[in-house]
């Protein structure tokens, strides 16, 4: 299914079709991220959420939060959708999203390469590292994402 | 510039495609193959093993995704790079190697003596016209197969990968890594007493980089522009920061199964005597001048060879900066060691955290717990961001070609990994 889509839509040149082809990719991830989730027997919702209001605010769209560092670092990943918005977001060093554990108290907003240092692009994915502080995020729980005072929640920690 | 944008947004639906294909097989797999940390070995009791050469998509953490060629563990899925196949010295090694691609490749194996492909001895091919077509017996395109067998040669580590058409085919990701054990040692890197590591800190650093163009030429049966080829993507492992901090088997990796995460303690003459080892391999085309922050590492291998005089003395060497070749393997022994002992109450040594690049990486997002003493966390300055688990270090460890520490030009990326230092006591939260 999947595969004839690619086709189809690979024979389509010109900049209208790629915009189409980001809408059409934001789906299919989301689909294919709760595919992952089903198959994987998790309880509650499967797909990574979303945020409108942290969407049209900081132009970014989280896709995934994962225990990395053998449970010492968190990655944050997002993808870009306005880049003015994306590059202001992440450059404010000073306030970079807090990740908390909807299971126990704790959380982190320790952040560590953090600077791409240069304009982001959209429809490209970034990152942030984390400190996984006092092991603040493990593993299959769920994290509220908090930025600035908007939230966004029940993500899925990979 | 305009490659880049026509290309992502294909790219990220392909990888969504590959991802939503193999959600299934690592429900599957998942029972059985923890995510860890460390060197993942394909072993076999006749150290026999069944290679599959086919195509595949890997993801980079930009969001793109790349169409590859590898070397599969046959009962697998593809898996980038090659399976990593742990052998002992002196003991016969048979690879069969299964084509599932479009043209005929086959597998070297760079310092390994005396190899017979299909009974006979492994030589260059020509065709009727004297060209060279591979330099040994390929398996023929589209379900070709052919069985290369040799004999396990000095302990240390090989680069395997193609012999025909190489600089497409290796581009493409035909490659892996061999280990080969000594015989009766496992835990040493050669056959000398003092190359012994601790069980389980064993960790294999395959460096590659990607050409995005090359592969979507390959990929849309297109003409490849080797002139203008530049590499975009710098790879442990077949992974670029931030995905080398993940665990092996990560489910967001599907077809990237190996982690870059070194993770030891402080060296100690009594419960922690042994250093790790770091095995590096270079399949790219240039050098990658790699190195670790905040440690040395002792040299004790290069290309499948102890560094031994004649008489047996020790010609290891410590290095910072290891400079691995295209083609080259290195072998190392690093530790760490806390060699003034500074505690925060028994040995207080007053101290002002430097501004090194450990610690300042970028800006005043830093790594560390605030204080110089392994094992204790200060609090947070205002102006800092930082804190860790339990006081544990994070050690940068990169390219140092700067353009080999991004990921198509977004910095950090690429071949740059940490390694994770924890207190003497562990890390309670683990
Ligand atoms: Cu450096």
């Amino acid at each position: 299914m999947f595969a004839s889509a690619i086709s189809k839509i690979r024979k389509v040149p010109g900049r209208w079709a790629r915009r189409i082809v980001i809408v059409a990719t934001v789906l299919v991830v989301g689909l294919a991220a709760g595919g992952y989730a089903i198959a994987k027997g998790s309880s509650g919702s499967t797909e990574f959420p979303q945020s409108s209001a942290i969407e049209a605010q900081y132009g970014v769209r989280f896709s995934r939060i994962a225990v990395v560092g053998d449970g010492g670092l968190i990655t944050l990943t997002y993808v870009v959708l306005d880049s003015e918005k994306a590059t202001r977001f992440q450059s404010d060093v000073q306030h970079p999203p807090e990740l908390r554990s909807e299971k126990r108290d704790g959380g982190t907003k320790r952040v560590s390469v953090m600077k791409q240092g240069h304009t982001l692009r959209a429809g490209q994915t970034y990152y942030l590292v984390y400190q996984n502080t006092k092991g603040a995020l493990q593993h299959s729980e769920k994290a509220t994402v908090l930025v600035g005072s908007l939230s966004l929640q029940h993500a899925p920690v990979l | 510039m305009k490659r880049l944008t026509i290309r992502r947004p294909l790219a990220l639906l392909s990888a969504a495609a590959v991802i939503g294909a193999s959600a299934l097989v690592w429900s599957q797999a998942a029972a059985s193959v923890a995510m860890s940390e460390g060197l993942l070995c394909d072993t076999d009791s006749n150290q026999t093993f069944s290679l599959t050469a086919e195509d595949g998509y890997v993801s980079t953490p930009d969001g793109n995704s790349i169409y590859m060629w590898s070397y599969g563990n046959s009962k697998r899925s593809f898996q980038l790079p090659g399976a990593t196949l742990c052998v002992e010295s002196g003991k016969p090694v048979t690879v069969v190697l299964h084509n599932k691609l479009p043209e005929a490749t086959s597998i070297v194996f760079p310092g390994q003596k005396s190899v017979k492909a299909n009974g006979n001895p492994a030589q260059p091919q020509f065709d009727s016209g004297g060209s060279l077509t591979s330099l040994v017996q390929p398996a023929a395109a589209n379900d070709g197969s052919v069985t290369y067998t040799f004999t396990a040669g000095s302990p240390g580590t090989y680069l395997y990968e193609t012999g025909t058409d190489v600089d497409k085919q290796l581009q493409m990701g035909l490659y892996g890594a061999l280990v080969v054990r000594p015989a009766g040692h496992p835990n040493q890197v050669n056959d000398r007493a003092d190359s012994a590591f601790t069980a389980g800190k064993e960790y294999v650093y395959l460096l590659s980089e990607i050409d995005p163009d090359v592969h979507l030429a390959v990929e849309r049966n297109q003409p490849v522009n080797w002139a203008a080829s530049t590499a975009r993507y710098f790879m442990i492992n077949g992974r670029s920061m931030p995905d080398t901090l993940a665990p092996n088997n990560a489910p967001w990796l599907p077809s990237q199964p190996y982690g870059a995460l070194v993770h030891i303690k402080p060296y100690d003459a009594a419960t922690n005597p042994l250093p790790a080892t770091i095995r590096y391999l270079n399949a790219g085309s240039v050098n990658y001048p790699f190195h670790p922050h905040g440690s040395d590492e002792r040299v004790v291998n290069r290309d499948g060879h102890s560094l031994q005089g004649p008489a047996g003395q020790d010609l290891s060497y410590q290095k910072y900066d290891l400079d691995v070749g295209p083609g080259q393997t290195v072998d190392v022994l690093m530790d760490w060691r806390d060699t003034e002992h500074w505690n925060a109450t028994t040995n207080p040594i007053p101290t002002q955290i430097p501004a090194i690049t450990d610690q300042l990486l970028v800006g005043s997002d830093t790594w560390f717990s605030e204080s110089g003493y392994l094992g204790t966390k200060n609090s947070v300055p205002a102006n800092l961001t930082q804190n860790n688990e339990c006081g544990e270090y994070y050690h940068i460890a990169h390219s140092h070609a700067l353009e080999q520490a991004t990921n198509y030009g977004a910095a950090f990326g690429g071949m740059m990994t940490v390694f994770r230092i924890d207190p003497p006591a562990g890390c309670a939260s683990q």
